[in-house]
């Protein structure tokens, strides 16, 4: 056990499936087997879950992965030193087409159905066609410093269409689907439960996953600013060691349906179990009232073998900085200045694997 | 994007000269909380748009209405969306104005206006405070711009010097010539056309690019 600074902790998360790990440390009591005494409190945005923290409103929380990075150079406000010390969640986005645009697609390409996962390819006559008349099809992602935003720009590059071939919007999740039951969203690249929602509902066709373009990307990481972290190192220590457990905790698939269960309550996710469990169990909804994809992957938390599975390593960082000066996110000189080490901290996750695994090397 | 009628309440006073005054947007979905900012905002200076919309419908009348400044609550989902029009190629960015009723967090004001919100509102507002932090928003909001301009221009600036670089050291290994002529057969060419140096320079690598 360690000598703890702070009991009472207060912990930021999006309502996501993937803050399963926060939610199940919460409700299987392994924060409080560490010592700690968690407030976890709901936020209904990335920008106010940043300011949060950056101030010292939270103590902690779940953010995207690329969001200390975005922090310390300060690309939305003031500089901020957040530091990260574990993977929370790897995998979990997918790439939503609305039902419209899919059923064109079909009869562009005189077909019945096109294999999964595609690539953007198939939007090249739709976009030709638009570009005659001055329009463009619109897509949405929920906020620019993330993996979602990454991985449209990626899945379009590959099939060479230009970010200004299209219209790119920030959509809250919530207001995802009704935009695209509306017709003014023509696909959309999110977490989950958003796709499955999507689908369910019929106005979504979900074809490709991050499982297919970029296996093991991070997703979601615990964010702390580094001052706090000087303040409090046995509290940052048991933190991340309530969530190392939480983590592997979800590799079991039952315990994944009874996390289906707990998340679908109101003080979390407030929706439907029928759209969350899929993901959590390897399952990708498709199209609506046919088999899903199998993708075991889908939703990765932690790894019953590899301990490491939850290292935010420096490389990940790394690619992640990349994917952000490729879209001009950040210039070659805020790149060049970057110290990934210094933000994603695996000294910290080690540590912690250290006093949980004293055995293994 | 489709366009629709916008659908807004609007607070105005008609004896003021209507281009002379500010567009205020308050985007809030809870009526309560609404009719609330509204009266405390109704005697100002301004004209303010009630929005009741979220999501994309929202930013439809963002776009229609064109506001000098936006109002919304901490805790409101649109927040993301609000703050990140300039991502939105075809939307221009705009002032934040965040509110909140929890006073607890007062001590952190500041910090919250340092960490990027162009300002920060927390509790009871009067008429007199709300003028001076909508003033204040939008004079920081547009040194910020200003700021980020004049980085675009430097980056401009650098990106011409590159490709007038790139352009003479073609010359000088093509055409024989010194630097100095380099820059001379440039600038030559630039004033004979009334063209930009840079313009020019991307004109011959786009010719060497054949080569």
């Amino acid at each position: 056990m360690f000598t703890i600074e702070k009991k009472n902790i207060t912990l930021g998360f999006m309502p996501l499936t993937d803050s399963a790990p926060v939610v199940i440390a919460y409700e299987m009591d392994f924060f409080q087997k560490w010592g700690l005494n968690v407030n976890l409190t709901k936020q209904n945005s990335w920008s106010t879950l940043k300011d949060k923290l950056h101030t010292g409103v939270i103590d902690a929380a779940q953010m995207l992965a690329p969001m200390p990075i975005a922090s310390n150079l300060g690309l939305y406000g003031k500089k901020s030193t957040v530091i990260s010390p574990i993977i929370l969640s790897r995998n979990g986005n997918g790439i939503t087409l609305s039902t419209n645009l899919y059923q064109k697609i079909l009869s562009q390409h005189h077909s019945n159905e096109i294999s999964m996962p595609f690539t953007a390819k198939i939007l090249r006559p739709e976009i030709e066609q638009r570009k005659k008349s001055g329009d463009k099809l619109t897509f949405a992602v929920v906020f620019p410093y993330s993996c979602h935003y990454y991985q449209l720009i990626e899945w379009l590059k590959e099939s060479e269409i230009k970010l200004t071939d299209i219209n790119l919007l920030i959509v809250p999740p919530s207001d995802m689907v009704p935009a695209m039951h509306s017709g003014d969203l023509d696909g959309f690249c999110v977490g989950s439960p958003w796709n499955a929602k999507a689908v369910r509902e019929g106005v979504g066709i979900t074809g490709v996953t991050s499982s297919d373009l970029w296996q093991d990307c991070p997703e979601k990481v615990l964010g702390l600013m580094s001052d706090w972290q000087k303040q409090h190192p046995q509290t940052t220590l048991a933190l991340v060691s309530a969530l190392y457990e939480a983590c592997q905790w979800l590799e079991n698939i039952p315990n994944r349906f009874e996390a289906a269960r707990l998340l679908s309550r109101a003080k979390y996710l407030d929706t439907h179990i029928d759209v969350i469990a899929p993901s959590l169990l390897g399952s990708c909804l498709t199209i609506n009232n046919s088999a899903p994809r199998k993708m075991p992957t889908y939703q990765q938390f932690s790894s019953l073998d590899d301990p490491k599975f939850n290292t935010p390593a420096h490389h990940y960082g790394e690619n992640i900085a990349e994917l952000m000066q490729a879209c001009g996110h950040i210039n070659t000189q805020q790149r060049a200045g970057l110290n990934i080490a210094s933000i994603y901290r695996e000294d910290i996750y080690q540590a912690v694997i250290n006093t949980l695994k004293p055995n293994k090397p | 994007m489709r366009k629709k009628i916008l659908s807004s309440s609007k607070i105005s006073n008609k004896n003021q000269d209507i281009t002379a005054k500010l567009k205020v947007l308050l985007a809030e979905n809870n009526p309560i909380k609404a009719k609330a900012l509204m009266s405390i905002l109704s005697n100002a200076e301004y004209d303010i748009y009630h929005i009741a919309h979220s999501g994309v419908p929202l930013l439809r009348d963002v776009e229609q209405l064109n506001p000098d400044v936006i109002i919304i609550d901490i805790e409101s989902p649109n927040r993301d969306m609000l703050e990140n029009l300039n991502q939105i190629s075809q939307f221009a960015p705009k002032p934040i104005i965040v509110f909140s009723e929890q006073q607890n967090t007062h001590t952190t004001i500041n910090q919250m206006v340092k960490s990027g919100v162009s300002a920060y509102v927390v509790g009871e507002v009067n008429q007199t405070r709300v003028k001076s932090i909508i003033d204040v928003a939008i004079a920081r909001f547009e040194v910020f711009q200003g700021l980020k301009r004049e980085l675009a221009d430097t980056k401009q600036k650098l990106s011409s010097q590159k490709n007038i670089d790139k352009a003479k050291r073609w010359l000088m290994e093509t055409k024989q010539l010194s630097e100095i002529d380099a820059y001379h057969f440039i600038r030559k060419i630039a004033m004979d056309n009334s063209q930009k140096m840079d313009d020019v320079a991307k004109n011959i690598l786009s010719v060497a690019s054949i080569f």
